[in-house]
């Protein structure tokens, strides 16, 4: 249980956005693979960063917490950042938190995209 | 009478004048004398008001036979507070002179000095070794002390209908009390009370091997009577001639309320039934004191709403000012009032605190378990402490276990390493497949045990892999509950913390983590946190809106998703 059981994939989809893709668990044990996808897709003057959970398995607080810090990179970095994929479960975690003020919440990758590409 | 009456100066004393000195001093020896206490010496000496001319006693005394015949001319008694504590033992003079005035005044004054000094010095000396005896007393103390604790159960039994008490309180000099709960492998579950005579390290040693020897018997043999029989045997061979074990030993049917038992030697257990207090008989020699022991076996069947009393000589033998002994009759009368296990108990210790005086030093090891068949209507004490922190002030842990209209649905430990949160998670979600929990209850419910399990691990056990967390899950009339247990049981440790909050932590004022116990909360529909002392427990309960589902699982366990 010690070894990370997560994957971030970065995708550079073009027009300052990159996209994470992230399969596995997001915990305490993935806060090394997280800040290096975001260095990785902060790379080429991105803007705006996706967060693919469709493959995510299971979240607990740590992983919330990490992804605050990452909000904050972001923020300070004038980057945006949005989400997809996420089950219903996590979307009321999210709106419990109040991550989905900070983080746009979309259904499919293609919306977020969109979104991401308009404004 | 000090036992000191040796000589205390065995060279003349050099004169002052420094010629006389040089012209080679002829060094008096005064072998060690030993003055018998009723030498006609003694008196002499304790009365003389300065130094006393040995030549001039008339005395038929030994002792004075031996310092003549040691050349001994004056002897200077120092005595201090009356009492005489030395002698100074002068030979004659080197100029060949007699001691005149002068040299007598002189020594009589440095008597005067000498002797307080000396006293003093004693007293220290006497006080060092006292010290010394103490400290390794307390020693001895503290490693039977932890030998003992080393073996008391940690918690108590969890038996749905049933609740189990316990209480121990050490005598300071730490007596021979040990009990004990062993789960067989047949469901049933066996309670042991003894008592090693002697106390200190001894007693707590023996009482290591008796323990050692029970469970490791227990699981094989099942039968109360062939367990002590066999223990008896082994514990013959290898215990201090004057050291005997009393112990009793009951097995219970949790679900029938059978009890079997036997008694080697041991306080009869008191049964509360609805006819009056009964006394649970059966004879047995206490162990280790012959070989070949029988031990009879007796039965008796617990109903709901008895309650039995198991416990050691330390309370129905303890004495009051006047000698008195609170008797075993005053104990079956405290029985006799209706009252759940840790009622009886905090009764029996009041009775007890009224009887001796509030001062007086408890004389021996007190044990007291109790086992309570609960009626429909629990006790409002025995209910799952959803009301948090007990408030007993017993030095020792009583635990509370499952009430009566709860079932246990599953229940597991995980070691505590970060990660085995999750699979805590997946056996609390195997666990409540059947309950009719809806998808979005379930992910709940498994987000929380996970916080939770993780906080146990992290907090309570402080990532000590050796230790576990346990968890249990009930079902209820109208919900689901899961406890989880670690063993971070102290004053506890959930400071009074403000709710994360986004803004702030975006803002740098809290940091980005602290979301655990604000998600668990908002998880499920009651989150309540108790602790005994040793164990801290976190409570989970989400209602389940559909029909419950039957005790005992349905055939097809695959339709629920």
């Amino acid at each position: 249980m010690n070894t990370p059981v997560v994957s971030m994939d970065v995708r550079h989809v073009g027009g300052g956005v990159a996209v994470v893709d992230i399969t596995g668990d997001v915990t305490a044990t993935c806060e090394q693979p997280l800040m290096a996808a975001y260095e990785e897709a902060s790379t080429g003057g991105t803007n705006r960063l996706v967060l693919n959970f469709t493959g995510l398995e299971y979240m607990n607080s740590t992983g919330i917490g990490m992804l605050v810090t990452l909000l904050v990179r972001a923020n300070r970095q004038k980057q945006q950042l949005s989400a997809y994929g996420l089950t219903e479960h996590y979307r009321q975690i999210f709106e419990l938190t109040r991550l989905d003020e900070a983080i746009s919440i979309f259904d499919d990758e293609s919306s977020a995209l969109g979104h991401a590409g308009a404004s | 009478m000090r036992n000191t009456r040796r000589g205390l100066l065995r060279r003349r004393r050099p004169e002052l004048d420094a010629a006389t000195v040089a012209s080679a001093p002829v060094p008096l020896v005064v072998p060690d004398l030993d003055i018998a206490p009723n030498d006609p010496l003694l008196p002499v000496f304790q009365e003389a008001s300065g130094p006393v001319d040995i030549s001039a006693l008339d005395l038929d005394s030994p002792a004075l036979e031996q310092m003549r015949e040691a050349g001994v001319m004056l002897v200077v008694p120092l005595v201090a507070s009356g009492e005489l504590i030395g002698l100074l033992n002068l030979g004659p003079r080197l100029s060949e002179r007699g001691y005149s005035s002068d040299d007598r005044q002189l020594l009589g004054r440095l008597a005067g000095y000498a002797a307080p000094a000396m006293r003093v010095g004693q007293l220290v000396r006497e006080q060092q070794s006292q010290a010394r005896t103490r400290e390794r007393i307390d020693q001895e103390l503290k490693v039977a002390q932890l030998i003992q604790q080393q073996f008391l159960p940690k918690a108590v039994p969890d038996l749905p209908s049933w609740h189990v008490a316990a209480f121990y309180r050490p005598a300071r000099t730490i007596g021979g009390d040990f009990y004990d709960f062993i789960t067989l492998p047949d469901g049933r579950v066996m309670i042991v009370v003894g008592d090693v005579t002697d106390k200190g390290v001894p007693a707590a040693l023996v009482m290591a091997s008796t323990h050692a020897l029970l469970r490791s018997n227990a699981v094989r043999l099942l039968a109360p009577g062939q367990l002590l029989a066999t223990v008896n045997d082994l514990l013959c061979d290898d215990i201090p001639a004057h050291m005997f074990v009393t112990c009793l030993v009951l097995v219970l049917d949790p679900a029938t309320g059978n009890v079997v038992f036997a008694n080697a030697g041991h306080n009869l257990p008191y049964l509360r039934t609805s006819d009056g207090v009964i006394e649970l008989r059966a004879t047995g020699m206490p162990l280790g004191l012959m070989p070949g022991m029988k031990y009879d076996e007796n039965t008796a069947v617990l109903q709901p709403g008895e309650c039995l009393l198991l416990h050691s000589d330390g309370l129905a033998e303890a004495h009051n000012s006047d000698r008195e002994m609170f008797g075993f009759p005053r104990l079956a009368d405290i029985v006799s009032q209706p009252r759940s296990g840790e009622q009886l108990i905090d009764a029996c210790m009041a009775e007890l605190a009224d009887f001796t005086a509030a001062d007086a030093e408890q004389e021996d090891d007190i044990t007291l378990v109790t086992l309570e068949r609960l009626a429909s209507a629990v006790y409002a004490d025995a209910v799952p402490s959803d009301a948090g922190p007990a408030g007993s002030d017993l030095p020792t842990a009583s635990v509370t276990s499952a009430s009566a209209d709860e079932c246990l649905l599953g229940q597991f430990a995980v070691a505590s390493v970060a990660g085995n949160e999750r699979v805590a998670l997946e056996q609390v979600a195997d666990a409540v497949r059947d309950q009719g929990l809806s998808h979005d209850q379930l992910e709940r419910l498994k987000t929380a045990v996970a916080e939770a399990t993780m906080n146990a691990i992290e907090h309570g056990n402080a990532n000590r892999a050796e230790l576990d967390v346990d968890i249990k899950v009930f079902r209820l009339a109208d919900a689901v509950a899961v406890t989880i247990t670690d063993d971070g049981g102290a004053p506890s440790v959930d400071p009074p913390m403000a709710d994360p909050d986004l803004d702030k932590k975006l803002a740098g004022e809290q940091t980005p983590r602290g979301w655990g116990l604000f998600l668990i909360k908002h998880m499920v529909d009651a989150m309540d946190v108790s602790t005994d002392g040793a164990k801290h427990t976190v409570r989970l309960t989400i209602h389940v809106e559909s029909t419950p589902i039957p005790l005992g699982k349905e055939a097809g366990d695959d339709e629920q998703v």
